[in-house]
């Protein structure tokens, strides 16, 4: 009787820790925040290189939807999401000083995936990648303003992030 | 036997001779070739056909196939027709011909016994070279490769039955005709430069007979709702309809003239923005370029198209042409070689709406890239190149290596030598550097940008580069410093190995303790591997870097090498220890009481050869217990005390030992001993003079030890108390000290005597002294304010003297001749006219010699009009700034002309008297004034400023408009005093004359001061009422005459100007309220 009493908590601390996190999740937290502020920084020294005309806007929030605008963020799933779609666009674009923030990105995606595995969160495929395949093609020959669109978008998401760190918590 | 022979013969004879709607015997339907082919066979002489030489011979008919069932019917042929059918299978590339006669399907239906019919089919295509025969009894299937190539395929079929034999006419197959057309291709779209969206498409095939198509499209999110669209004769067709935003899906198929549709053409995606006409442009520099720009979203106007140039200039609206509502050009001319963009974007408020789309132009030349170079001789030679470059364009990187030097590659270029170009292997991109490896320092490489899409035509103009002449080196290894007792710091260092040509050298170099402001002292350029400084001081250890380049030729400077820190040379150990001083801080919370010592500096100057590199910390506690920290020549070392009796020794060190004459510090809890009699201190503005008794009957302290807190550090500025804390030891036999510094004056002063054992009971003496500055301030305030006040006592006369010197004497006048002002108390005593004075005390008889005519306008019979006509008279002397500035805000102000005189012929005898004229306001603030005027009637007023300065106590009231109003006049001492301080000079009588020829209408107001009372007056300015009651200030005027002389009767207005002025003439004007 004794026994048994025991045996159940020895099980269930040994199932905790056969299933724990790899990487707790603040130590995750931090690294997110760490990664994405190192992004949003990188974009902002990319695209003010462009010195654009303060007055310009180009590509308004309710075009080009196939890059990810003002997504709402709703655990790892969605980020993972996100952040792939985003990834997709920059693997498509010439190479140059892109490509760093392009490995930024996956490493971030890297971290985010074990994570989900640890939660045991199903992944899912992007829904728009024919969409978005459309879009990097019909305008491969506007890559300079792709690239400044969808490097300012991924900039947006990236402050989002810091900003909603718990919803790693959830799939 | 009956017996049937059939043989088909096809011969191929190419396409053009057969009509594609011609099956020559057949026809084309459901992409198959049908024919129906009858024949009549000898069917009598067949019996003894086995025994003829030559068998007898049919005729054979092709009718029409598309109804075989009247053909089959002919009486002549029945019973031996064929239905022959051919197709295309095998992905098109096999023809299958197919015949089978009537009467196999009669005798699967009757069962019944009949002779046999032997079908023989011959294929022939001559284009393939292939034949194919085949036979079969009633039917035969014959199949022909044709390699996915069309061919005119030719038949024969010969039919036997019972030794007779029927020979088919000639038959010939199109397989063209038997395959579907295939679909356009390259369907793309223009737009125009009128905004007109056309789609376009060619034909699969150059001999494409396709006249009909149709074009259909839907928006890639609805595939369901095609929109279709019929073409003919033309393959292109105008979309107008087509919304901007949409990604569109649209594919296209044509018909062939046998009416079979192709397959949709592969589908077509597109969204439209702003289509940019041309959208990349070559031009060269200075040409003009004119581009149009389509915006396909309705919504926006080409009125309101912005261009931009590359995103980060405005063009000038004057380059702008609107070709329609939605089309809009710019003309820009592109001076130098290079690339550009156009963007075209829609005004919005108060930016500019773009989409991704823009325009590009190639200006073709060269442009300058700017570029530099440095390279690195080490393991793997490598050269990193920078350039500057349009954010906009992709770039490669090409290079070219050459053998020879690149002083004479000009000559060289083109030459054999010259290896092909490499490209950076980064490749086109926005990248603003490139490293190249593996590359030889002593080559020359010919190194250019070209702009990714220029077709080679845009690219920058090359440079030749000699790696070696644009080495970066290594820095310096292996540094070694030492500070030597001679104040000389001795360093040398080794040299990169590569690259291999001499080399100069910086060093730089920092004292180590002036780390936190680092000031680097840099001494170069240095030609050898070493260097010797003088220095200012012994035992200072310093910081060393040193870097390299090339000596002579060019190149770059190295990296600064790592840091080094020198070494103190020493040969003894130091001998003393430094003197030390300590704070104790009790934690109120944890009950933990901190001690920090603060270590005196001056030992890092101490003996060259025994320099003080750092500290030993000896701690005995109470049961012997001992430890020790080592540390850095730091100024304060902390640790906690544990209330009992603890013992800290401060030594110094080197690398060879520790010092030998130290002091030590006893921390004790009991209670200390006193032995300090007095102790007080005097300060002055720089220095605290300090000085102490002891008691006599006590042991003298080993010394003693004086603190104070620096007020100058702030403690709300985390100013620690121990970096606050200042202190000063001082001798036994010392009972006195002067400290010159800066104080503020509040230090507190402790005096603490240290013991061998401890420290005695502390006293404490706060110094204080009043601020030099501040009495200073306050004399020159105080100064000042006896200036200000002189002053004022000044301009006050000599406004008087101003004022009133045109004031005429009273005393002159008759009706005060006799009258001693200072006697009259009361206005009854002065006018003593009863009546008059009751019912309206300001109303004075005017004197047939001398008056005061106070007039009054006539107003609308408002209380507070009447009020503001007699304001300027009454107001009281410390009132005039208040009144002034409110004079200064009415539009109409007073004024008070004291030269204005009038006077009547009968006063022109009176030659000393003046006139002041009052002229009235009629503004509002006045009657604020007059109030504020009676409201402080105890002050004894000036009447200066700009209004007429009237001084003089008038008892009763005589010009207090409280009594304007008729009321009673009970109080008639009332409060008003006013200062008689003005002498009433006489003028001329000119001014009398003068004023009186031009007939001044102005409401005059002559008052009599008696100037005797001038110095009274002055003195009574800031006296009270109740003072100024008792202070008579007696105005010197006889009102009797003055009353016996005129009426007492109320004087018009209209007529005050004909009244004889007599001096002083006192009027006003009583308005009973209704």
């Amino acid at each position: 009787m004794y026994f048994s009493a025991l045996l159940y908590p020895c099980i269930l601390a040994m199932l905790s820790l056969v299933h724990g996190i790899p990487i707790h999740s603040d130590s995750l937290k931090n690294l997110v925040k760490l990664q994405a502020d190192t992004i949003i920084i990188r974009i902002k020294d990319h695209n003010a290189e462009l010195k654009l005309y303060p007055k310009l806007l180009i590509g308004d929030p309710e075009l080009y939807p196939e890059v990810p605008a003002d997504k709402p963020i709703q655990g790892l799933g969605s980020i993972m999401d996100t952040i792939t779609t985003f990834q997709k666009v920059l693997q498509r674009l010439p190479k140059g000083r892109v490509s760093q923030i392009h490995i930024d990105l996956s490493t971030l995606l890297g971290h985010l995936k074990e994570r989900m595995t640890s939660m045991h969160c199903t992944s899912k495929e992007p829904a728009n990648g024919r969409a978005l395949d459309a879009f990097l093609e019909d305008n491969a020959t506007h890559h300079i303003t792709v690239r400044y669109l969808a490097l300012d978008r991924l900039k947006q998401f990236m402050q989002k992030l810091i900003v909603n760190l718990d919803q790693l918590k959830s799939c | 036997m009956l017996a049937l022979l059939v043989n088909f013969i096809t011969i191929s004879q190419g396409l053009a001779a057969l009509s594609p709607s011609d099956g020559r015997g057949g026809i084309y339907e459901d992409l198959k070739w049908k024919a129906l082919l009858c024949c009549e066979l000898p069917f009598a002489q067949t019996l003894d056909d086995g025994l003829s030489e030559h068998p007898p011979v049919g005729q054979c008919q092709l009718l029409n196939a598309t109804k075989p069932e009247s053909s089959s019917k002919s009486p002549t042929l029945s019973g031996n027709c064929l239905d022959i059918l051919c197709w295309l299978e095998g992905e098109q590339t096999n023809l299958i011909c197919n015949a089978k006669s009537h009467r196999a399907a009669a005798a699967a239906s009757l069962f019944a016994v009949r002779p046999q019919l032997v079908v023989q089919m011959n294929v022939l295509s001559d284009e393939a070279n292939h034949a194919a025969q085949c036979a079969g009894e009633d039917t035969a299937m014959c199949s022909i490769s044709l390699h996915g190539n069309d061919a005119t395929v030719s038949l024969n079929i010969s039919i036997s039955l019972n030794g007779s034999t029927a020979l088919s006419p000639k038959m010939q197959v199109s397989t063209h005709h038997l395959r579907r057309p295939e679909p356009p291709v390259n369907l793309h779209y223009n737009v125009t430069t009128e905004g007109e969206v056309i789609f376009r498409w060619s034909d699969a095939q150059p001999n494409s007979d396709a006249i009909n198509f149709e074009i259909r499209y839907a928006s890639n999110s609805s595939l369901q709702q095609w929109e279709v669209v019929k073409v003919k004769g033309r393959s292109w067709v105008s979309l107008n309809e087509l919304s901007s935003g949409i990604r569109y899906m649209v594919q296209v198929r044509c018909q062939s003239h046998i009416n079979y549709w192709s397959e949709w053409s592969q589908p077509f995606y597109f969204t439209l923005g702003v289509s940019y006409i041309p959208a990349e442009i070559f031009t060269t520099p200075g040409s003009e370029v004119t581009i149009y720009a389509v915006f396909h979203n309705r919504s926006w106007s080409a009125s309101k198209a912005v261009w931009m140039l590359n995103g980060q200039v405005k063009i000038p609206e004057s380059q702008y042409r609107v070709i329609n509502e939605q089309v809009s050009a710019v003309t820009v001319t592109v001076d130098e070689p290079g690339f550009d963009t156009l963007m075209c974007c829609h005004q919005w408020g108060e930016r500019f709406k773009c989409i991704i789309a823009y325009a590009k132009i190639y200006t073709e030349g060269m442009f300058n890239a700017d570029f530099t170079c440095q390279s690195k001789n080490s393991e793997v030679d490598t050269m990193s190149c920078e350039w500057n470059k349009s954010a906009w364009a992709q770039v490669r990187l090409l290079y070219r290596q050459y053998t020879s030097m690149c002083e004479t590659i000009s000559e060289m270029e083109g030459s054999e030598e010259a290896e092909e170009n490499m490209e950076c292997p980064s490749g086109a991109g926005d990248h603003r550097e490139c490293t190249l490896r593996n590359l030889s320092l002593f080559s020359c490489y010919k190194i250019w940008l070209e702009v990714e899409g220029g077709r080679g035509k845009v690219r920058s103009f090359p440079v030749y580069v000699a790696p070696i002449d644009y080495v970066k080196p290594s820095p310096p290894s292996v540094l070694e410093a030492t500070t030597l007792p001679n104040k000389i710091l001795s360093v040398s260092w080794s040299r990169p190995r590569l690259p291999v040509y001499d080399m100069q050298y910086e060093l730089r170099f920092v004292a180590l303790r002036e780390m936190a402001n680092t000031q680097w002292k840099v001494i170069g350029p240095l030609l050898e591997p070493q260097a010797e400084i003088q220095l200012k001081e012994s035992c200072i250890q310093f910081k060393v870097e040193v870097r390299c380049r090339r000596l002579n030729g060019s190149g770059y400077w190295s990296d600064w090498s790592m840091s080094y820190t020198s070494v103190v040379y020493n040969s003894k150990a130091p001998e003393m220890g430094p003197d030390f001083w300590r704070v104790i801080e009790e934690h109120p919370v944890r009950s933990v009481t901190n001690v920090t010592l603060i270590i005196k500096q001056p030992v890092l100057a101490g003996d060259p050869y025994s320099c003080v590199e750092g500290l030993v910390i000896e701690h005995r506690a109470s049961g012997r217990a001992v430890w020790s920290n080592e540390t850095t020549l730091a100024q304060f070392h902390s640790f906690q005390w544990r209330k009992e009796a603890h013992t800290v020794t401060v030594m110094s060190r080197n690398a060879l030992g520790i010092s030998t004459q130290n002091r030590n510090m006893t921390l004790s809890h009991q209670p200390k001993r006193r032995c300090v009699r007095s102790f007080s201190a005097v300060a002055n503005s720089s220095c605290v003079y300090l000085s102490w008794s002891l008691l006599s009957d006590h042991p003298v302290p080993q010394s003693f030890v004086i603190e104070w807190l620096d007020l100058k550090k702030d403690p709300e500025q985390d100013v620690s108390l121990t970096e606050r804390l200042q202190w000063v030891r001082v001798q036994s036999a010392s009972r006195d000290l002067s400290l010159c510094r800066r104080f503020y004056g509040s230090e507190e002063f402790t005096l603490y005597p240290v013991f061998v054992d401890g420290e005695g009971e502390p006293v404490r003496y706060t110094a204080t002294r009043g601020d030099p500055a501040a009495y200073i301030l306050l004399l020159i305030i105080a100064f000042l304010s006896v200036v200000l006040f002189v002053t004022l006592l000044m301009s006050q006369n000599q406004m008087r003297k101003l004022m009133w010197k045109d004031v005429p004497n009273p005393n002159k006048c008759s009706w005060a001749k006799g009258m001693d002002f200072r006697q009259i108390n009361t206005i009854e005593n002065l006018f003593p006219h009863s009546e008059g004075l009751t019912a309206c005390p300001l109303l004075l008889v005017s004197e047939s010699i001398c008056e005061v005519e106070i007039i009054e306008k006539t107003h609308p019979v408002t209380l507070e009009h009447e009020q503001d006509n007699e304001v300027p008279i009454y107001k009281s002397g410390n009132k005039t700034a208040t009144d002034s500035a409110l004079l200064a805000d009415s539009s109409e102000p007073l004024s008070l002309e004291a030269s204005t005189a009038a006077a009547t012929p009968e006063t022109s005898g009176q030659s000393s008297v003046t006139y002041s004229t009052v002229l009235r306001s009629d503004q509002p603030s006045l009657l604020r004034k007059q109030q504020e005027s009676l409201s402080s009637s105890s002050d004894e007023g000036n009447f200066s400023a700009n209004n007429s300065e009237i001084s003089g106590s008038f008892p009763g009231g005589l010009w207090d408009l409280e009594n304007h109003v008729c009321s009673d006049s009970a109080n008639p001492r009332h409060s008003s005093s006013y200062n008689s301080v003005e002498e009433f000079s006489e003028t001329s009588d000119q001014d009398y004359e003068a004023s009186e020829s031009t007939g001044v209408a102005k409401d005059l107001y002559y008052l009599e001061v008696n100037e005797e009372e001038e110095e009274e007056d002055e003195e009574e300015i800031e006296e009270t009422q109740s003072e100024q009651e008792n202070n008579e200030i007696v105005m010197k005027v006889d009102a009797r005459p003055l009353l016996e002389g005129k009426k007492s009767t109320a004087v018009d207005s209209s007529v005050s100007h004909s009244i004889p002025l007599y001096l002083p003439q006192f009027r006003t004007e009583c308005i009973n309220p209704p």
